[in-house]
């Protein structure tokens, strides 16, 4: 039944399909619906998350893991989305791709970039047991990060705001150099944010990012 | 036995026994909060000392809130104080320490603007006020916040006494 669907919904974006001449990234698939593929798209018309730096932020594995089974990372839904601020986000679950479409569509978003974004800023060696206690406390304490996004507590389970995206499983999802970017610079990804604007000195940033790349956990089925 | 004198490694291993403890128990005034864990109340800190310089000027009293300040409102602040400010936004109920009620004046005639302004600015941390309220010095600058505390006084339809 809820295969059915898919397949409903799936055949409704083809058939929306502006007839393409040339290969655009993800041709066909119907995901230019809600998310914008190129940092030309209006973005008034934005129902997603940008995919235009999906290659920047987004570990592949996490891609073609997530397309085949979606989860829920913004359990209040996505910002503009009307009942964003209201607590009553869209209960509509995210399109399923085949394995092999799901392969494909990584390697299209995967190729996605934005120029020049410098890599190898992280140490991705894990923190120390004593490193994670501090950075936790910078994250849930002095920033407040948990005020918005999803962490794990001491018992493993994800909990914190939902205002911003969940980062319980952040790090199987996002690419380390990618968090740098977006703390430092977020303009360079959203022409505005709802997340304060944090100046945090280098240390502060690379202890925050690792900390974040801890965050290992697995999602849940797709639940809102 | 003064500690100084000691060998250093000793002191090393030590820093690290007590630091772990040390900074779990820490982990208590964080801001996440548990489902089942009892609300504290706001800690009441000690009444900050009234600041001798003169409050910023504030626009005239009268004007009200232009349709910009509102919207920065709905931006940054509804989703932890609420759309209409009565501190029941979508991250409410996962904090340790409830967003303030913005229309509650009770609360709000014993702090002044520039003590609202202060909490605006440099966070719930900075101030003696639990550190889920956010620090929005670098990313709204000075005017949008005196806006802003004059917009929450339109709320709790209150002035400072
Ligand atoms: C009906 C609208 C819609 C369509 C069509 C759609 N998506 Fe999404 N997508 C969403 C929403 C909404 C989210 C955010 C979900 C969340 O955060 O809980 C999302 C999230 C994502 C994410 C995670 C992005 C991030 O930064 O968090 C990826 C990757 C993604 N979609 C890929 C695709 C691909 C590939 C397609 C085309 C096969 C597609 N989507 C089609 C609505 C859509
Ligand atoms: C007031 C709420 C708020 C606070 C506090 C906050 N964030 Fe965010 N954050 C957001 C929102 C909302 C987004 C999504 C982008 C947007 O819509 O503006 C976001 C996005 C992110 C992202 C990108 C996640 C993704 O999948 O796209 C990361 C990483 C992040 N924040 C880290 C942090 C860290 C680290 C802190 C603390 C230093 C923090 N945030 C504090 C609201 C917040
Ligand atoms: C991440 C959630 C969050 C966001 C976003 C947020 N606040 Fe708060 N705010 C809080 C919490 C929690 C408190 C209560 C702190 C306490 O009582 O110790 C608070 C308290 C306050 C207070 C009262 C300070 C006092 O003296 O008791 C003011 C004023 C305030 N916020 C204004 C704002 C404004 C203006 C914005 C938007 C720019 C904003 N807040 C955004 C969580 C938030």
């Amino acid at each position: 039944m809820k295969r059915l669907g898919f397949y409903l919904l799936a055949v409704g974006w083809l058939v929306c399909q502006p007839a393409a001449s040339f290969a655009l990234p993800l041709e066909g698939m119907g995901c230019e619906a809600c998310h914008r593929l190129s940092a030309e798209a209006p973005p008034g018309e934005r129902k997603a998350p940008d995919l235009y730096y999906a290659g920047d932020k987004l570990r592949k594995e996490w891609l073609v893991q997530f397309l085949q089974r979606p989860v829920v990372l913004r359990k209040a839904g996505f910002f503009t989305a009307p009942g964003f601020l209201a607590g009553e986000p869209d209960a509509r679950p995210h399109p399923v791709l085949s394995e092999e479409d799901a392969k494909k569509a990584a390697d299209d978003l995967a190729a996605l970039k934005l120029p020049g974004l410098p890599t190898g800023l992280v140490d991705e060696e894990p923190l120390s047991k004593v490193g994670r206690v501090k950075a936790k406390i910078l994250f849930e304490r002095d920033y407040s990060c948990i005020a918005c996004h999803e962490g794990i507590n001491l018992a493993g389970q994800a909990r914190g705001g939902v205002s911003g995206p969940s980062l319980a499983g952040a790090g199987n999802r996002l690419k380390g150099d990618w968090i740098v970017h977006w703390l430092k610079t977020p303009e360079k990804f959203i022409d505005k944010s709802r997340m304060p604007v944090y100046r945090l000195d280098e240390e502060t940033l690379a202890q925050l990012t690792r900390y974040i790349l801890s965050l290992k956990k697995e999602p849940d089925e797709w639940t809102r | 036995m003064d500690p100084l004198t000691r060998p250093r490694p000793i002191l090393i291993r030590l820093a690290i026994a007590l630091l772990g403890p040390l900074l779990l128990a820490l982990l208590f005034l964080a801001c996440g909060r548990e489902e089942n864990a009892a609300r504290p109340e706001a800690p009441a800190p000690p009444p900050a000392p009234v600041a001798e310089a003169p409050a910023p000027p504030a626009p005239p009293k009268a004007e009200p809130a232009s349709a910009e300040t509102r919207a920065t409102y709905q931006w940054y602040c509804a989703q932890c104080h609420g759309v209409k400010g009565k501190g029941n936004g979508i991250n409410a109920k996962w904090l340790t320490v409830p967003p303030r009620d913005h229309t509650k004046a009770e609360y709000l005639e014993t702090r002044t603007d520039q003590q609202l302004f202060d909490a605006i600015q440099q966070g719930g941390l900075a101030v003696g006020r639990a550190p889920c309220m956010p620090r929005w010095g670098d990313t709204l600058d000075e005017k949008t916040i005196h806006a802003l505390v004059r917009y929450i006084r339109e709320l709790c339809e209150c002035e400072a006494i």
